[in-house]
């Protein structure tokens, strides 16, 4: 299937849908919880008062507008397009993450929720919720896979200074999924008085649409700033993959600019061909998890199969039903890059930039360290540099056989 | 006259349905079907199977484990399939249900509602499919005459039941709590104005379950319904290695709700 007109692109539908992805594939119990949801976001998405307190709070609070920062001794070094960073690891938190806890906090205060819940694997949705919560006294439980618990032990001590409890999950796989089935379940005993924040454009609906909406500042302050720096908007886009929640934000505003093209890179782990990697999108099949239909990594029995990144934030055998749907109509080309590649681009970018950025970004980096030089200089490339690498120290450490 | 209505048609005797859930495979699909067997032999009127699955979202922690050790044994969906055909070659009468997640139905594509059938299967739970994502689904399973179970929770309104209701078989199982499998029960006088009020709108059966781990709370929920689902409790013993002890737990539920 081929995309040929994108201008009336509004999704989801009103079965909360992209095509045939997304939906809400929850128990019973929820139901109730998610359409009160979606009856209050409806309406503060059209509450002028609501969004400027969005606005200010990502004004003042996590310090936006991001700046979009010409790599040039990077550019230089490759020798093909220009390339930009859209700097989200300059945020409060150190992340992307955080433009999506402070919206969802308000929606939270606006429902009358005294708890919020979260899952996190890398620990930055878990760090970016902790904050808010703590910004507006609300209790606030994080969700988090033993595994990431140790490859994530500064963002743990992180959530917990900000007040938050970590609950450790070692149920299944150990990892980002296992805590979002925790985070359902806690979620289902207490929905009255709880508000769970998904940190990713994944989930039953409206999450999907929820967090591509608060992420999309990204993008929207994208387009007024390349063309205030070089005229036009971007030749190409390129963003990592999880869930997908950083990559969408910068997408999201450009999808109906096709001369824009758009690229999202996925964790290759050991290669592709491996099996051992954590790319739906390029090696996975159709079907339903956490509330949505979407591609998912899974054997012929429809187990989730348990997945493999040096990257715990890109450690999740699903991804967000729009990039399936964009993926299938052909508007984002999805691609992977490796550990190594990840880590060598960690290097490069740290050596060259001045700027060490996040285990996760580095994906996308790779993928551009592999492009870039192929393109003409008049090409502009700008990556959603999603995160940065502070809380990776101790897995770059690893990988290169040192210990701290 | 399909297999769950026999039962429930028992009702003009005043019998009170058992209905009991364990986990395919676990501890091993021997065990598993002996096990199925002792439950029918001690007075379970209806086996819900349930179908291992990587990521089961809605149960507690002791169900959870009983997914992770079938698994571990590596069961497969024909496993399943399977092991309920001989369940069925040894009885005729016993309502089989499999209750499960949709990534595991989904597996089987459009061969699920005949491979169902022909396995002798009588009806599919989805616990994670809810009454907004399931015509085709339901509409599916009606052709081979598979009733998709409702599940219907404390936070489900009346709006919203009386359009369940219009596409609801076989029965409806309240879910007597908000939250997973096994967890405390509080609200006892809740559960019985939910049941009663559901009963006022269908002639469907209804079913308690969630929560019950002991006779007398198996007594008083049967007391305004037409049965109860015991599951959390049964696993405890194969977790504990006790499963001789589970033919007096279920007989001990038997004659107490009845």
């Amino acid at each position: 299937m081929k995309y040929k007109n994108l201008n009336n692109y509004a999704f989801p539908d009103n079965e909360g849908r992209f095509g045939e992805f997304g939906g809400k594939y929850v128990s019973e119990t929820l139901i109730t919880a998610l359409e009160e949801l979606e009856k209050v976001y409806a309406k503060v998405k059209k509450d002028k008062s609501f969004q400027e307190e969005v606005i200010k709070d990502l004004n003042d609070f996590v310090g936006r507008p991001s700046p979009l920062y010409f790599a040039e001794r990077w550019t230089k070094k490759l020798g093909g397009a220009k390339i930009y960073l859209k700097r989200e690891d300059l945020n409060h938190t150190g992340a992307h993450k955080i433009n999506n806890t402070v919206g969802q906090v308000l929606l939270a205060k606006k429902m009358g929720k005294k708890r919020v819940i979260a899952e996190t694997g890398a620990g930055q949705h878990g760090v970016a919720t902790a904050t808010v919560a703590a910004r507006h006294g609300l209790e606030c439980i994080i969700f988090m896979g033993e595994e990431d618990i140790e490859r994530q032990a500064l963002n743990v001590y992180r959530m917990k200074l900000l007040g938050a409890e970590v609950c450790s999950v070692d149920s299944g796989t150990k990892t980002l999924k296992d805590a979002m089935n925790e985070a359902m379940r806690d979620w289902v005993t207490n929905v009255e008085d709880t508000h769970y924040i998904i940190g990713s454009v994944a989930g039953p609906h409206p999450y999907p649409e929820i967090v591509r909406d608060f992420n999309s500042i990204v993008g929207k302050e994208l387009k007024i700033q390349s063309k205030k720096e070089f005229g036009k908007y971007p030749d190409i886009i390129v963003a990592c993959v999880g869930g997908g929640s950083n990559a969408m934000g910068i997408f999201h505003p450009f999808i109906k600019e096709t001369k824009t093209k758009l690229v999202g890179v996925e964790a290759g782990g050991s290669g592709v061909k491996s099996g051992k990697h954590a790319a739906p999108l390029s090696d996975g099949k159709v079907g339903v998890l956490h509330g949505m239909k979407t591609y998912l990594m899974q054997d012929k029995n429809g187990q989730i199969l348990s997945t493999h990144s040096v990257s715990a934030g890109l450690d999740y055998p699903g991804v967000g039903p729009e990039h399936a749907y964009l993926r299938d109509i052909g508007r984002v080309e999805y691609q992977s890059a490796t550990d190594q590649q990840a880590l060598k681009s960690f290097h490069d970018l740290t050596k060259t930039e001045g700027i060490m950025p996040a285990l996760e970004t580095s994906h996308a980096l790779a993928y551009v360290n592999k492009i870039a030089p192929k393109l003409s200089k008049s090409k502009t490339i700008v990556i959603n540099l999603s995160g940065r690498g502070d809380k990776d120290m101790f897995t770059v450490a690893k990988e290169d056989g040192m210990t701290l | 006259m399909t297999r769950l209505e026999k039962v429930f048609n028992q009702k003009e005797t005043k019998n009170k349905v058992l209905v009991t859930y364990t986990v395919a495979g676990d501890p091993n699909l021997e065990s598993s079907k002996k096990i199925l067997n002792d439950l029918i032999a001690s007075g379970a009127d209806i086996l819900e199977i349930g179908v291992p699955f990587s990521d089961p979202m809605s149960e507690g922690p002791v169900i959870q484990k009983a997914h992770e050790r079938a698994l571990k044994k590596n069961i497969q969906f024909k496993d399943i399939l399977n092991l309920c055909k001989q369940i069925r070659i040894k009885n005729k009468n016993v309502p089989i249900v499999l209750m499960g997640y949709m990534n595991s139905f989904l597996s089987l594509k459009n061969k699920l509602a005949k491979e169902l059938n022909q396995a002798g299967v009588d009806g599919v739970i989805v616990v994670d499919l809810p009454y907004d994502e399931s015509k085709s689904f339901f509409n599916n399973l009606k052709k081979e005459n598979i009733d998709l179970i409702r599940l219907i929770s404390p936070t489900t309104d009346a709006k919203r039941l009386k359009r369940m209701l219009a596409s609801s078989s076989g029965y409806l199982y309240y879910v007597s709590l908000k939250g997973i499998t096994g967890a405390e029960l509080k609200n006892f006088n809740e559960v019985k104005n939910k049941v009663k009020n559901i009963k006022s709108l269908t002639n469907l059966p209804v079913v308690v379950g969630f929560g019950i781990k002991d006779a007398q709370t198996a007594k008083k929920m049967a007391s305004f319904s037409d049965g109860i689902v015991v599951g959390t409790k049964i696993i405890d013993f194969i977790e504990k290695k006790s499963t001789p002890k589970i033919s007096n737990f279920t007989k001990s539920l038997k004659k107490a709700i009845n």
